[in-house]
């Protein structure tokens, strides 16, 4: 019993992981239709320069504010050099330009800052609060509290503002939302920008647990398709739930299914992926539909 | 098909054919008058990039060796690629150093899969394959099918009894164990050791084993199923951040086992993980010398490792054990080409690595020595106990014996 | 058409004699570059002429080694003999995964092939007592590899076992191509790039489009499934580290260099997979001892071709298409 409530608490804090980085990757599907394929390796490049900024010296916080702001102001230019020129070509193109800009980031991680893991000092203790023989730390906690807020936060940002407004209208109908006035090019920027903001929180929220190197997060970046898709491709909360559900199904199946055991667990994020948009495709909380051809 | 795809692709083809040019001839493959030609193969960067550390050190003292004068008036020349620990690609690289670049012999390739991988060749070729940096008991045991190859390491497999040992005869209060292996000849080698060396204990004293397949991102959930299992006792049969990840989930969950670590995941650059205090006590063996243990701050092997690290590795950490571990081997190396002689055959080559009777290897722990014979080919078959305590192993006990 | 057969000719003539010149590694080097550009044939028939992505082409690869390697040391089939039956698993296996793929947009296709290749390694890792788990299989000298690992005699003339491996993968490969050639510009290709274009008016026009992209599936994979099994018999060696995500993306660099759907483009593709390391080493102060450079530079020339790729492709179609009408 205990281990059933300490694999679903370990499952959340993994979950929670996965969730922020299916976040980024539902925010560009959303207002673009593409998905990012590089956005697990672009978080990784965030957190390798956070990790950069504290091992000169900087202590976490002012180095977090500026990796945000880094990787920001990095996704906005990314959109304006690369995406833009194709933006208008066939999508396909665009998802074969974003495998390309995940292997050369992964190279470029590599190759700056070498293959070895890096123990990463994340801003959440991770000593041990036991509650009735269940362990977990305040990073556990941070981790899901954070990928929960960043949703509220998008959430609100979509609903209440007049830049949500703008990044919707540019998503759903770029022409008539040209005509009304709003700037299309600059509202597509900007979600790339956000989306690559939402991805340094994913790399720093993972680095502290998964130990920073090259290759951190693309194993994620399956489980966090595995979330997108369970969620619904669309739906941020969708995101965000998506991954804390995964988290725990991974761990319990893990745990529980003995020829599953602890090796298979991408296989069973693949079966998710498969079930759901064979069966699913909208997943729990999407309402499009996958558009069949 | 342009003029201009034509243009490419014939430059395509010169570039091929430029490179292709290579120089092959002399009796003995990889010796001139002036040089002896060395291969290996590891992970320079990938998962397991930790270990290769091993080549950087071997590379560093064959170049010190080179610049006083070399062996038996040849310098060693030491050509190591980059296989990122995928067996298929060391196949690639070993072809590429035989039938390439001539080399002379493969030295230290890293990795129990990628030397099973390419024994078959190296030994249909009668290409030495020695002192691989890989501890599965085959390297030294089937030497009547392969006897082109031999290790360096001390076999897993002894590795785990000597844990069992320790935790046998050490133990006031029954030991409950939980182990977590890494899903490959490495992790079940050291595993059946282990369970072996308990021997009718182990039904009952082990109560839970994990596997991890190293892909995977983390080994939270093995590390939370393992301390589930109420054991009192953590063997981590893990590699590189896998066993930082087992130290750290252990705290994370509260959990305060006695814990044992194998040798290859033991370096000092990985137990200075955080928090030290799930580090404080933990067991591990030893057989080369760690920089960073302070018995050995003043020892004149370590201020030689720190040394040619400083002049032919510089920028790699000198107190990198994986370093050390490599000079220990590429000394080894060293010893057995002289005693080949000056008249240098692959054939000599594997006389002296199976005579070697070498005691003064400064990069080795006191008392451990390199011994073989043509039917004994396990170089490192003695190891000692260490424990972690404040930030350092320290070793203790005698030195043990570890054949097989 | 009479261009295109001479140049072919000439390829041919190139093929057979560059070994001439070639030191031996640098022959099983091009041997293994045969491999990869069957792998790509294959991928170009179904991304670029039947518009179905496939970011896990590697899997199949992987099913054509497996099935070679399996059968040669379990049981005692010759190397040579499990180049067909690897060709007929995959294929099969292929013309199952287009049955659901049908079912999923090119977005969703691209993300759920994606897993498989991520998986891949874990599951045959898992299942070690079929496939040898983390430790491989070797083949190395096995009674079934032609010639031992030795060399081989044909037609009164001795051959170098790396000879003879680029002599085998290469007549293959040269097969491939022209059936590939044979078949895209024939009914079955135009019916694909009808479907591709536009599948309302392939429907409209009778063209049952299910079964043709199935039958793109099945195809791509038979050819990936020669390529892996030439790629066991090469290497003599498999595990499931032979065939990480980064092969199956590495194919597709390979498939989008050749222009995508260019089946003459495929060659520079195969060739930049085994050699961009060498060219990248070429540039002074990078140490291509490190993977890290040249896994940038994969990348970098992917994310270049796709932003000039738009006006390449525009010309490309226009020859291509030509081309094709002008084969009928």
């Amino acid at each position: 019993m205990t281990n059933l409530l300490q694999q679903i608490v370990s499952g959340l804090a993994s979950g929670g992981i996965y969730g922020s980085l299916a976040l980024a990757i539902v925010l560009i599907h959303r207002s673009t239709g593409v998905v990012n394929f590089a956005q697990g390796e672009l978080a990784t490049l965030s957190a390798f320069i956070c990790w950069t900024l504290m091992d000169h010296g900087w202590a976490f916080w002012p180095a977090f504010g500026a990796t945000l702001a880094l990787s920001f102001l990095g996704g906005v230019a990314l959109q304006q050099t690369v995406i833009r020129p194709i933006q208008s070509g066939p999508l396909l193109g665009i998802v074969i330009l974003t495998i390309g800009l995940l292997i050369a980031v992964n190279g470029l991680d590599t190759w700056i800052w070498g293959g070895a893991a890096k123990q990463f000092k994340g801003p959440f203790s991770t000593s041990p609060i036991n509650v009735g023989g269940v362990a977990f730390s305040k990073q556990d906690i941070g981790v899901i509290v954070v990928s929960i807020l960043a949703v509220v936060l998008i959430g609100l940002l979509f609903a209440k503002t007049k830049l949500g407004l703008g990044l919707r209208a540019a998503a759903i109908n770029p022409v008539e939302a040209r005509l009304a006035g709003v700037r299309v090019g600059v509202m597509l920027a900007l979600g790339w920008g956000l989306a690559a903001a939402l991805g340094a929180v994913a790399g720093v929220l993972a680095a502290p647990s998964l130990f920073l190197e090259p290759n951190m997060m693309q194993t994620v970046l399956l489980y966090a398709f595995a979330a997108a898709v369970l969620g619904g491709m669309d739906s941020p909360v969708g995101a965000v739930v998506g991954g804390l559900v995964l988290g725990v199904l991974l761990n319990l199946v893990g745990t529980y299914v003995h020829w599953v055991g602890g090796e298979l667990r991408l296989a069973t994020a693949l079966a998710v992926i498969l079930g759901v948009l064979l069966v699913r495709p909208a997943g729990l909380f999407g309402r499009t539909a996958v558009r069949r051809v | 098909m342009t003029t201009k795809h034509a243009a490419l692709a014939s430059a395509l083809i010169a570039l091929v054919v430029a490179s292709a040019a290579g120089a092959r001839t002399a009796s003995t493959p990889g010796v001139s008058a002036t040089t002896i030609t060395i291969g290996s193969s590891g992970p320079v960067t990938g998962e397991a990039a930790a270990a290769a550390g091993v080549l950087k050190g071997a590379d560093a003292y064959f170049k010190y060796v080179s610049s006083r004068g070399g062996v038996n008036g040849r310098k060693i020349d030491f050509k190591y690629l980059d296989d990122a620990y995928d067996p298929s690609k060391t196949v690639q690289n070993v072809r590429e150093l035989i039938q390439q670049d001539n080399v002379f012999a493969l030295f230290s390739v890293v990795g129990t899969n990628s030397n099973l991988a390419i024994r078959d060749f190296t030994n249909a070729a009668g290409v030495p394959q020695v002192f691989s940096a890989a501890g599965a008991t085959t390297f030294g045991r089937d030497y009547a099918k392969y006897p082109w190859t031999i290790g360096y390491l001390p076999p897993y497999a002894e590795e785990g009894k000597i844990y069992a040992r320790h935790i046998l005869t050490t133990d006031a209060k029954p030991a409950k164990i939980a182990v977590l292996y890494q899903s490959d000849d490495y992790g079940k080698d050291l595993l059946s050791g282990f369970r072996s060396g308990l021997g009718a204990q182990a039904r009952k004293l082990v109560v839970q084993t994990v596997g991890y397949d190293p892909t995977t991102s983390d080994v939270q959930s093995q590390v939370a199923q393992l301390k589930a299992s109420g054991a009192n006792t953590f063997m981590i049969f893990a590699f590189g951040k896998f066993a930082i990840q087992s130290f750290v989930y252990a705290n994370k969950l509260g959990w305060k086992p006695k814990i044992y670590v194998n040798d290859v995941a033991s370096a000092s650059s990985i137990m200075k993980l955080d928090p030290q205090s799930t580090a404080e006590g933990s067991i591990s063996i030893l057989w080369g010398k760690d920089p960073a243990t302070p018995k050995f701050a003043k020892d004149a092997g370590v201020a030689l490792a720190a040394k040619i690290v400083k002049k032919y590795a510089p920028g790699e950490n000198p107190s990198d054990g994986f370093i050390v571990a490599g000079m220990a081997e590429a000394f080894s190396l060293v010893d057995a080409l002289e005693a080949a002689g000056k008249n240098l055959t692959r054939a000599g080559l594997l006389k002296a690595v199976t005579h070697m009777n070498e005691v003064n290897n400064p990069f080795l722990a006191p008392g451990v020595k390199v011994h073989t014979t043509p039917t004994f080919r396990f170089p490192i078959s003695a190891v000692q106990l260490q424990r972690w305590h404040k930030g350092h192993w320290e070793p203790f006990g005698g030195v043990q014996s570890a054949k097989p | 058409m009479r261009f295109r057969a001479a140049l072919v000719g000439v390829a041919v003539v190139v093929l057979a004699l560059l070994p001439i010149p070639l030191s031996e590694f640098r022959t099983v080097q091009l041997a293994t570059v045969g491999a990869y550009f069957i792998a790509i044939l294959g991928l170009d028939v179904l991304t670029g002429h039947s518009g179905q992505i496939s970011l896990g082409h590697g899997a199949f690869m992987a099913v054509g080694a497996y099935t070679t390697a399996i059968l040669m040391s379990n049981h005692g089939v010759r190397d040579l003999w499990t180049i067909p039956i690897a060709a007929g698993v995959a294929g099969g296996i292929g013309l199952l995964a287009g049955i659901p793929a049908l079912r999923l947009s090119g977005l969703y296709l691209a993300l759920a092939t994606f897993g498989i290749a991520i998986a891949l390694p874990t599951v045959l890792k898992k299942f070690d007592h079929f496939t040898g788990g983390s430790t491989g299989i070797t083949l190395f000298g096995k009674p079934t590899q032609t010639g031992h690992g030795a060399g081989v005699k044909i037609l009164g003339k001795q051959l170098t076992n790396n000879e003879w491996l680029y002599a085998l993968t290469w007549t293959i490969g040269v097969a491939l191509f022209l059936l590939a050639w044979w078949l895209l510009s024939a009914r079955f290709g135009r019916s694909l790039r009808a479907v591709r274009d536009s599948e309302l008016a392939a429907a409209a026009s009778g063209v049952n489009r299910s079964a043709y992209k199935v039958a793109a599936f099945g195809v791509s994979a038979a050819y990936a499934g020669v390529a892996g099994s030439l790629l066991a018999i090469n290497v003599a060696y498999v595990s499931p580290d032979t065939f990480p995500i980064q092969l199956s993306l590495y194919l597709l660099v390979g498939a989008v260099v050749g222009f995508f759907g260019s089946i003459w483009g495929a060659i520079f593709g195969a060739l930049l997979i085994q050699f961009l390391a060498d060219i990248v080493g070429l540039i002074p102060h990078v140490d291509t001892k490190q993977g890290g450079p040249t896994t940038f530079f994969f990348g970098l020339v992917l994310v270049v071709l796709m932003l000039v790729l738009p006006v390449v492709l525009k010309v490309g179609s226009r020859v291509a298409n030509r081309g094709y009408s002008r084969a009928s």
